[in-house]
């Protein structure tokens, strides 16, 4: 062996070995503590607990509020799903030849790029019931009657909030999609269009099925975000009115921080887990069986 | 050859530190162990040697959360005023973005054996705390404190308060006089006032607000939530007391009378058009501009009210009238505030307990107290209340103080196993439909269920 492929092998081994490494040490075995802790009442910093069994997954089955939190990671969950398409065809229109479509991609994804934080604390003034900026657009255009208690309505808060999300997010779903298009071979597409496809054939035979992989991953992303949803609803109503527009990790946080319950977090922690990728393979079967379906 | 050595040495140590960072659980939980009983073995065998100061010397983290605080420490130096003494010491001050995070923070650290070396608490994180808290019972800033020994744990100072913590009505004055109402001195007249003030005001203003209070962020409603119920019986050992029964919630008890009233108020429409819709920020900047007339806060809401308005000579203050009738006698909350503690997990507690000496000593504390809003905690340094603070002892010379314990270990391990938060609950007084007495019930309920669990008599 020569001493190039000698160094070829070090540096191989040494790129497997430490993010092997890294990733048991700050990932895996991180992992099944959790697993291990969701079974004991530790309270976050007594020296001492005691595993109690499947006593934590029973409370968790049991507690109404933390399902009603879950629900309302629901709200977070649709709004988005029924953006995807929305955000394709943004994707799509941006990617064509549009003029001016740089300051677009760049207003597109500045959202993103603000802190969630400022934007969450921006939002809870935009919808204020005092001075608030998007009553005063109402006022401006006659549609007083439209005034709502946008952040204490119970029946509409998660929707006003999920729209927050949705300001949010959308831009980086549209740059990925992006990404994802850019990426295709010209060759294919200018063959297509020679064979006479319209825009819409395009889109439907061409760039969706290539970019496929991306639509997962953005499937994917929804799942879990719309799960771990947490900085918008804590600033902007900190899961009020009760628990109206809590989310589960807000309720998890608190479960954790508030009632010093690390056991029964980390049994929340474990579920969400769970969820994500039990809705992610149902989701997975359901859109792949409906765009199989619309391709025969 | 030396660059593969150095690559090869750089990835082993990357694996090292990895595999020692995540698995050294039982490595750090017992070298601070170790080093604080040396500490605190030092500590009794140096006390009182006025020489061993000078020697002291090592680092300390200081961590706090309150911002006027930190903004003293920064124009003050309190750093090197420090050093002046102890020049060996250095002190990082470590500022958490506010008391919610601080403990979220402390909580953590507790785990992984990092409290700081000098930590604050409130009255209801003492008991939390408790085993990772060092005695400072033998201190002079101890003796001289005010409430220190109050708060005192099977014998042990566990933390010093910084201030004395009075809760305040906010009101305007002129508002008060233009409208016809005088200062309430009952439950009933404070209910009153409250609804002349909306009706006189909101008729031409749909925004204004009687009583103002950011219920969006919940812990606004504590000076009804948290201390009517201790203010109601004048039991300021109410929810320790109520650990001690099955049904704490039952009719005729304090905290089910105080609620009672607490509903009664919040169900008549004087905190706004949308009490749930904004915070404590937009209340107070709301209430500054006289877009409200009443406000109930801690003595440092005061500097926030002050620097929303350009004039504050109409700014009056009287304390809650939670009694029913001028019979009753009237009853204030007082509480220590800012507990000042040395915690176990200190690699210096010598240093750390001199820290806490110099703070409360003539070198610190006079200027600090006079800097806040606050009223001082220490016999040897007290303060002159703030003319406006100052209004509502003259409105009630004859004040009945009750002084107020944040809850034991039993009320908080019931607290959190039923997940009872009596700000949330506050801020749910404020919903269409909501049932105080079922609510209550369904509390009865859970507590008497958490206590045979938890083992509680």
């Amino acid at each position: 062996m020569n001493s190039l492929e000698k160094q070829k092998k070090r540096f191989i081994v040494c790129s497997l070995v430490v993010p092997m490494v890294l990733l048991i040490g700050f990932v895996v075995f991180p992992a099944f503590d959790l697993i291990r802790m969701s079974f004991t009442n530790w309270d976050g910093y007594s020296k001492t607990y005691d595993h109690i069994g499947f006593n934590n997954y029973t409370a968790m089955f049991r507690n109404r509020d933390l399902w009603l939190s879950l629900r309302n990671n629901g709200v977070y969950f649709f709004a988005h799903l029924i953006f995807i398409p929305i955000e394709l065809m943004f994707a799509v229109l941006l990617t064509s030849r549009l003029r001016a479509s740089k300051f677009y991609k760049t207003m597109v994804f500045m959202p993103y790029i603000i802190n969630g934080v400022a934007i969450s604390y921006a939002f809870s003034y935009f919808f204020s019931p005092i001075n608030g900026a998007f009553d005063e657009i109402l006022t401006v255009f006659h549609l007083e009657s439209l005034i709502r208690n946008w952040l204490s309505d119970p029946k509409i808060v998660n929707f006003v909030l999920a729209f927050v999300s949705l300001w949010r997010f959308s831009g980086y779903h549209v740059i990925l999609f992006m990404a994802a298009l850019q990426s295709l071979p010209q060759d294919v597409q200018e063959a297509a269009r020679v064979d006479g496809a319209n825009a819409w054939q395009m889109f439907k035979y061409i760039q969706i099925p290539s970019i496929m992989l991306m639509v997962d991953f953005v499937l994917f992303d929804n799942i879990r975000g719309a799960l771990q949803v947490f900085d918008i609803p804590y600033v902007m109503t900190s899961g009020g009115p009760g628990y109206a527009s809590s989310t589960f990790t807000l309720y998890t946080i608190d479960t954790a921080f508030k009632y010093s319950n690390f056991g029964l977090a980390s049994t929340m922690a474990v579920a969400i887990m769970v969820m994500i990728v039990v809705i992610y393979l149902v989701q997975n079967k359901i859109i792949h069986g409906i765009l199989k379906g619309g391709r025969k | 050859m030396r660059k593969r050595v150095l690559a090869l040495g750089l990835c082993a140590a990357m694996a090292i530190g990895a595999m020692t960072g995540c698995s050294s659980s039982n490595g750090t939980g017992e070298t601070p162990k170790e080093t604080t009983a040396k500490g605190q073995d030092g500590a009794q065998t140096e006390a009182g040697k006025p020489e061993a100061k000078e020697d002291l010397k090592g680092s300390l983290v200081f961590a706090i959360w309150d911002n006027n605080l930190m903004d003293y420490i920064d124009e003050n130096d309190m750093v090197g005023k420090f050093q002046e003494k102890y020049p060996n010491a250095d002190i990082e001050v470590e500022k958490i973005k506010d008391d919610s995070e601080y403990w979220n923070a402390m909580k953590m650290r507790t785990s992984a054996n990092q409290l700081p070396d000098v930590m604050f608490n409130k009255p209801f994180t003492l008991s939390r705390f408790k085993d990772y808290l060092v005695d400072l019972s033998g201190l002079e800033a101890s003796k001289n404190n005010e409430l220190a020994s109050g708060y005192a744990m099977d014998g042990k100072v566990l933390g010093i308060p910084m201030t004395a913590g009075y809760e305040y009505v906010y009101y305007w004055k002129d508002m008060f006089k233009e409208a016809g109402v005088e200062v309430p001195t009952t439950w009933e007249d404070f209910e009153k006032t409250a609804q002349t003030l909306q009706d006189y005001y909101g008729k031409n203003d749909p925004d204004f607000m009687a009583i103002a209070l950011g219920a969006k962020d919940e812990w606004p409603d504590y000076p009804y939530m948290e201390f009517m119920p201790a203010l109601q019986g004048g039991n300021g050992q109410n929810w320790n007391d109520m650990a001690k029964t099955d049904a704490p919630f039952a009719d005729g008890t304090d905290i089910n009378k105080a609620y009672n009233k607490v509903y009664s108020l919040f169900g008549k429409n004087v905190f706004g058009k949308d009490p749930l819709g904004m915070g404590n920020d937009q209340v107070t900047s709301l209430f500054a501009q006289k877009k409200a007339a009443i406000i109930a806060l801690g003595d440092w809401g005061l500097q926030n009210i002050q620097s929303g308005t350009d004039d504050a000579s109409e700014l009056g203050t009287f304390y809650l009238p939670v009694r029913d009738s001028k019979d009753d006698p009237f009853r204030v909350i007082v509480q220590g505030d800012s507990f000042m503690g040395v915690t176990t997990h200190s690699k210096n507690p010598e240093l750390a307990k001199a820290f806490v000496e110099w703070f409360y000593s003539e070198d610190w504390y006079p200027g600090y107290i006079n800097y806040v809003t606050s009223a001082s905690s220490m016999k040897n340094f007290p303060k002159e209340k703030d003319p406006i603070l100052a209004q509502s002892d003259e409105q009630q010379p004859d004040k009945e103080l009750v002084m107020y314990d944040g809850g034991g270990d039993n009320f908080q391990a019931i607290q959190n196993d039923i997940a009872f938060d009596y700000k949330k609950l506050g801020a749910q007084m404020f919903t269409n439909g909501f049932d105080l007495k079922a609510e209550l019930d369904g509390l009865n309920t859970k507590w008497a269920e958490a206590r045979t669990k938890l083992g509680i008599k």
